[in-house]
This record gives C-alpha cells, structure tokens and sequence, in this order.
C-alpha cells in the first residue's frame, strides 16, 4: 500500500499543471461546502444561543392569567421551586422573562422600545454573566449601576437607540407602557449604560434591574413571569424535561374557604368557581337544583349560585349582595371577595350547606387577586374531590394547556385559545421546537440546499476528474504494460489510478478547507451597516457574518469528497487495469 | 386615546341622576354616569376620529357603531382611511370577533386589542359600571374629597377618583362636571405613577331622546406633547336594531 501511495504521489507531481487545475476546482467545491455548512450552523447558533435563550429560553413554561395574552403572570412563583430543586441536572438558569413593549420619550424624539429585565443577584452564573458581557458590549457607564440606588430607575440602551432618542449617560428618559393589567404606566429612567449589542435583534432592548421593572410592571413579590429554561443540552434535554414538568403541573380545584356576610349576618362558606362556558349549560341543569333564580342570568351577570341553607343563615335572596373574607395564601387576613346572589339551590345530594358557586370570571378576579390558603386549612370546607359528580364543571386553579411539539400545532393551540373564553389563568410548557421549529429547521434546509448545489458542482468537476483519467490512461497505456509485464497485478494497477485520484482530492479537500477558513474569516471581518428593519440583520453578529465551522462536518465534507473521487475513478481505473500487457505495450499514440 | 369608554358613557349621558341619599355627593355623581350608561334602547352613530401624532402627521379614522348593552353586543364598522374601509369589529356576548375585508376572515381577538389602529382596545367597549370601576377619593375621616370651582365661566365640581379595579386604563382620574347637571366637561388621565397622561375635553353636546350626549371631544395627549385626538359623533340614533346587525353576515354583506 505504501509503495503504491508513492507511486501515486508520484504520478500526480508528473502531471502538475493539469492536477493543480482539477484539484482547484475540487477546493473550490469544497470551500463552498464548509462555507455553506459554517453558515447555516453559525445562524442556527445566532437562534439558539443568542436570540432563542435570551427570548425564551430552550423550554418555556408560559402564563396567561385570566386567558389574557399581555397578562403574562402567575401570582405564586414558589409554585416553581422544584424545577431548580429537582432538575438541576438538566437546567443550567432558571430566568423569569419579564418585559413589556413601551413608548419611550428621549430629547425630542421618541422610539418603541421593549423594557426588559434583568437578573443583577449574584445567583446569576459565571457562564451566564459572560455570556451577557459577550452579547451586550459596554461602551458607556456600567451593567452594575442597574442596581445603584442613587439613580432614579436605572436603565442600559443600545448606543443606536441612545443617539435616536439623543440622549446621553445619566441623561433621563421617560417611558409610557400598559402594564400587567392593561393600565396605563409611566415612568422616568436614568440611562446608567450605554452597549452594543451583537445582535439586530436585542437593539430595541432597554434593560432594568428586574425587581425595578417588576415594580414599574405592577408584578407584586410573589408573582413572576412567564419562566425561561435554559438548559445544559438543549437538543437532547428540551422535549423530555417539557413533558415532565408539564406533568408535575396538574391543577387541583381553586378554593375560596371563609366567612360569608350579609345583611350583618355571618356563616362559615366555602365559593367555588363555576365553569361558565355556554356548553357546560346542559351538565350544570343536571347538577344544581335551583329554587330561586335563573342559571342562564347568572352565568351572563356573573353572579352567584347559593346553597339554600347558606342563603337562609345570611338572609340572601337573588339579587342580594354578599362578600367572603377569607385568609392568603401568605397568612395575610381579610382578604375580600364580593359577589351577587343570581340563584339558590338545593344543596343535597351533592353540594355543602354553605356552598357558593361564583361564576368563574368573577370567581378568578378575586381568586388571582388574593391566592387563598389551602381549603385544607379552613375547618368545614367544602372541597369536592375527583369522583365529585360536578368536578369538571368546577373551576380548577389555572388551566393547562396541551402539550405540542411542533410550531403549527402550537398555533393551533393558541387559535383554540382565543377562540375559548378562558378565565382562568393558561399554563403552557413549550420547546424551542415548537415557538422556533421553523429557524431551527432552517439549518437542515441551508445545509441540504447548499450539498444538493455543490453536489451539481461535483458533478461537473468529476465529469473533468473522469475525462483526465482517462487521457491519463490513454497516454500511460504503454507504460501499463510495462508494470504489467514485470508483474504487477491487475488489481495493483486499479487501485493506482484510485489512490492517485483520492490524494488528489485530499489535497484539494485540504486546501479547500483552509481556504475556506480563510475566506471565511475574511468575510467575517467585514462590517456591513444592515438598517435595523432589514432581515438580514438576522445572520450578523456585531454587523458581521457570523460562521461557526464544527471539525465534524468539515471532516465529514472532506470524507464525502474522497469518496466520490474514489468512486469515480473506479470505472476508468478497472478498464485500465484490464488492459492486457501485450496489447498495452503495443499501444501507440 | 381612551375616549372610547367616555363615548360610552356620554352616549347616554341623561341629566339630572336618581338620589342615592346614603352616598356622597360624588358617588351619586357616579350612579348618574352608570345610570345613564346602562343603555335602555340600542344605540347607532358615525365616530370619526382625527389623530395628529408628532411623527406621523394626520390621520383620519371613520366608524360606523352599532351598541346594543341588553344582550352586551357591539359592531364597529370601518369608514375610513381607505386602506382599512370594510373591516370590522363584532362581539356577541363572550365572543369578539375582527373581519379583515381582504381576506374575508373573521379571528377571535382578545379583549386587550387594538381596534381600528386607535388606542382604543376591545375592554373598552365593554359595558362596565363606573361605580364598579372607581370609587371617590376620600380623606382620613372617610369624606369624599370634591371641590366647587369654575371651569372657564361654568361653574362645576371638580372630584378625583381611583381604580376599586385593577384592569381599567387609568387608576386615577380627575372630573370637572357641570354643577347643575353633572355633565362631564373635562376629564384628567393619570398613570400609576400619577403622571398625568391625557386630559380629554368634552366640546359640545346634543340632546337626543332627552339625554345629554357629547358629540365632540378633544383629547391631548400629556405623555407625548403633541399628540391630540378630536372625536366627532354623528348621525346617533336610538331606534331598535335589527338582531341580524350583530351577525358575521351582516358585517361580511356590508363590506362587499
């Protein structure tokens, strides 16, 4: 083998000029192909790990309170303790993703920004701090003057925005925005930090310490945002740890467990929601018996159904008013929840004597606004359990929406939500895979795009690789019979032609390689001043070409081309080792 | 601009109130408001709205409104500009629906969005209680605070009220109403931060069915200087609509 790797080598240097031509071509084939490849997975890295895992992590679980899309909240965030607690092995930050789009007023301009918070704790990772160092710049002012109190709402903005709204450090703007529950907010920011950032995406970001723009955003302690996952290894973890948590997430009945009063009277009562969807109309006929009021009224004036005894012992007749004061869920008394009586019922069988069914929407209004203690807690509760005939009809505490796996299904899913009126709060537990399948599909396409051009490229370069083994053939045919007639076999003779092919194409795959690298880096060093509104900006990092060559698909590409070249030179190879030596050294040209 | 609940409370703006001698003086002037507001016959108008933003020079908005607060039904039709003509907003009951002219679709929307390119949201249209909403401001003895004063040469009650509610536009507002009729003639907007964010101004009045109702208002938009919003109703009518008004066919029909 050795003798004929020489021999091979040899060869190739006796035809130097019409090799260099054939292996340049191959380079060129095979810069292209790593360039491509560098390409597609340097944008898949841009999404992943530089938009996706700042926007919404690599799993999300997402809240919608009350089935509002902008109420982005859940009112008990220790609810969320175990996902740090019990899959750490997986999860490398747990981020609260708290931001809301805003009018911002600078120096006599004004632009839409999105406030964003940021975690300034030191629980934030080391890789997570360098991370955040890489991806926003500082070129003016400092990230740790988010939390110094000495200025009024401290603020970074990209440098861009910052000329835009012509403003300067410690300059103070004034922002306009609807928080969580739609009012209106307004607020006066101190810009402590001006960055860059390296991607088009993040330059709308104005950043905050995340308690202040909690704060600004009406969230109270106890309540977080919709929960960002980023994960150690995101592609083989994502959909496993989804699934899981969407499991630990089933909801129990919502349960309001107090005192009642009206009329000056007071009784013991526990209130429940009410699931007051038109199509459960026909299931409530079958549970409640009504002796006073109308189901129908109730469920459209959001009023409550009573239980008979209860509506006795506090003199409530339809159209009554009450309240419940009960106890928080954080020990806090006198929480207050007031309703209309549209209806009583006879509690028996199924139902306690101080029963109150609320109609949900009015129900979760309170419910969401003061948690209450577990029922458990309240001696007498009523609390139905799951073989209860009614449990479905009742509201649970929040709604958990299905999971899916792939981005038309989830838009199907949201659709079904709008159409639905939920009142209650939406958990949903979503993948990368389903709120960016399509860009991360995007890398499988490029690269499937890109190898079925080059292949065409190939195509025609092993047409040329073809045509010159066979003139190398023809003008060596005598000097086949000669090896032939001192000995060599046949096969030897095959395989010659199929080494000196394949070394040809490892040197050109080689220096295709580097000279991809060197383009590569060319290209990369290149600013290009791309407008914030162009979709270009999505492939630059730091206004630049973004490549990422892994040595797995570089070496594979270079595998890839040895292997055609071997092939080719196969056909062209076996007819001259099939060359009998007499009629070979007979042979002239 | 948050004129859209103002327009539906002055739409039925009726004038004097039924006494509530147990509240205070303020909060009867909010029992009149939600007296009036509670609509006893259907309602039908031409809105057009004038916006001049600073960065975006004029632009006119025209709607055609149908109300109906029995069965808590509303269809907004779009006039103008000619880009969004034909589209439209409809809710029946818990549904509300937009209807995009060029695709000819209906989308579930949620209460939380935009209408016709306004500030106007969905939730604004809905049929709420003010005296649901707000409640009067008071001091430590528990006194509503209010004040007599003139607004130009009108004598009025200026009073402030905040939100009992979390989801209403402002938490905070400031009213100038008519002393002798509790008309509302000027209105302060403010943030949770208690800047103020809009004053609006109700121009000019109409008597229709005996009721008072506001048929030009000015809104200023204190946040963005510059920004102002004028709001000019026409052609109300209060006869009986039609149920097939407040169908998707109906709606579809007109923008053919």
């Amino acid at each position: 083998m050795l003798l004929l790797l020489n021999l091979g080598l040899r060869n190739l240097l006796r035809q130097k000029r019409r090799n260099i031509l054939l292996g340049s071509a191959m380079a060129i084939g095979v810069m292209l192909l790593v360039m491509a490849n560098s390409f597609s997975h340097g944008l898949s890295d841009i999404m992943l790990n530089k938009v996706l895992r700042w926007v919404t992590g690599h799993v999300t679980v997402a809240f919608n309170e009350r089935g509002r899309m902008m109420t982005e909240v859940f009112r008990d965030k220790a609810v969320f303790d175990f996902l740090k607690r019990d899959y750490s092995d997986s999860i490398r930050e747990v981020e609260e993703s708290i931001g809301m789009m805003a009018r911002v007023v600078g120096h006599g301009n004004a632009e839409n920004m999105i406030l964003v918070g940021t975690d300034m704790s030191p629980a934030v990772s080391q890789r997570t701090q360098k991370e955040t160092d890489e991806m926003w710049r500082v070129v003016g002012g400092r990230w740790q003057d988010l939390t110094n109190p000495r200025y009024e709402n401290p603020v970074a903005i990209s440098a861009d925005k910052a000329r835009s709204l012509n403003v300067k450090l410690f300059d103070t703007l004034r922002l306009r925005l609807r928080n969580l529950y739609g009012q209106d907010q307004s607020a006066r920011v101190t810009v402590v930090a001006i960055i860059t950032t390296s991607n088009i995406f993040m330059g709308s970001v104005m950043f905050g310490e995340v308690a202040e723009v909690k704060t600004i955003l009406g969230f109270d302690e106890h309540s977080t945002g919709s929960i960002n996952l980023v994960l150690k290894n995101p592609a083989k973890d994502a959909v496993q740890l989804a699934n899981a948590i969407h499991d630990r997430l089933q909801p129990a009945l919502a349960v309001i467990a107090g005192q009642a009063e009206a009329n000056r009277e007071k009784s013991p009562a526990t209130v429940l929601g009410f699931n007051s969807d038109a199509s459960f109309k026909a299931a409530w006929a079958q549970q409640i018996s009504l002796v006073a009021g109308d189901f129908e009224k109730a469920r459209l004036d959001k009023t409550a159904l009573v239980a008979q005894p209860l509506a006795r012992a506090l003199g409530l007749s339809v159209g009554s008013a009450f309240t419940v004061r009960y106890t928080d869920k954080w020990g806090r008394p006198n929480a207050l929840l007031a309703g209309k009586v549209g209806g009583i019922f006879r509690p028996e069988p199924q139902w306690g004597p101080g029963v109150i069914l609320l109609q949900d929407d009015r129900f979760y209004e309170s419910f969401y606004a003061h948690l209450p203690q577990a029922a458990a807690a309240a001696p007498g509760a009523f609390i139905p359990g799951k073989n209860h005939p009614a449990y479905a009809l009742l509201a649970p505490e929040w709604v958990l929406l299905p999971r899916t796996s792939t981005t038309d299904e989830m838009t199907k899913k949201m659709r079904e939500m709008g159409r639905r009126k939920y009142h209650a709060t939406l958990i949903d537990v979503r993948t990368m895979y389903e709120t960016a399948e399509q860009i991360l599909k995007l890398e499988g396409v490029l690269n499937l795009i890109t190898l079925s051009a080059v292949l065409v490229l190939f195509f025609i370069i092993l047409i040329g690789v073809i045509n010159t083994l066979r003139m190398t053939i023809r003008e060596r045919t005598r000097e086949i019979g000669t090896v032939r007639a001192i000995g060599m076999q046949s096969r030897d003779v095959r395989n010659l032609f199929i080494v000196e092919t394949v070394l040809l194409a490892f040197f050109a795959s080689v220096a295709g390689v580097l000279l991809a690298l060197l383009v590569m880096w060319g290209l990369g060093s290149v600013p290009m001043n791309v407008e914030e509104s162009n979709a270009m900006g999505m492939f630059l990092i730091n206004s630049r070409l973004y490549f990422i060559p892994t040595w797995g698909s570089v070496f594979g590409n270079m595998v890839l081309i040895w292997v055609l070249a071997g092939v080719t030179a196969f056909f062209p190879a076996r007819r001259a080792a099939k060359l009998a030596p007499g009629v070979a050294l007979r042979h002239v040209e | 601009m948050k004129f859209w609940l103002s327009f539906s409370l002055l739409l039925c703006l009726l004038v004097p109130a039924a006494v509530f001698a147990e509240d205070g003086r303020v909060t009867r002037i909010l029992r009149s408001v939600d007296e009036q507001y509670a609509l006893k016959t259907d309602a039908a108008a031409s809105v057009v709205v004038t916006q001049q933003k600073v960065d975006q020079g004029t632009k006119v908005i025209g709607m055609q409104y149908y109300r109906r607060d029995a069965d808590h039904n509303f269809l907004i039709v779009m006039t103008a500009p000619e880009s969004d003509k034909g589209n439209g907003y409809l809710r029946v009951a818990d549904n509300f629906w937009m209807y995009r002219r060029n695709t000819r679709t209906f989308q579930h929307i949620s209460r939380d969005e935009s209408i016709g390119g306004t500030d106007a949201h969905g939730e604004d249209f809905e049929d709420r209680k003010m005296i649901e909403l707000y409640q009067p401001l008071t001091d430590a003895g528990g006194q509503e605070l209010f004040s007599e004063e003139k607004l130009g040469q009108i004598p009025v009650i200026k009073f402030e009220v905040k939100a009992k509610v979390n989801d209403v536009d402002y938490p905070k507002k400031i009213y100038w109403v008519r002393r002798d009729n509790n008309l509302i003639l000027k209105e302060e907007a403010y943030a949770l931060s208690g800047s103020l964010m809009q004053t609006a101004y109700y121009l000019k009045f109409t008597q229709i069915d005996g009721r008072y109702v506001a048929v030009k208002m000015f809104f200023i938009d204190e946040f963005e200087k510059g920004n102002k919003t004028v709001v000019e109703i026409s052609n109300i009518k209060t006869d009986k609509l039609s149920d097939a008004i407040f169908t998707k066919a109906y709606l579809e029909n007109l923008s053919k």
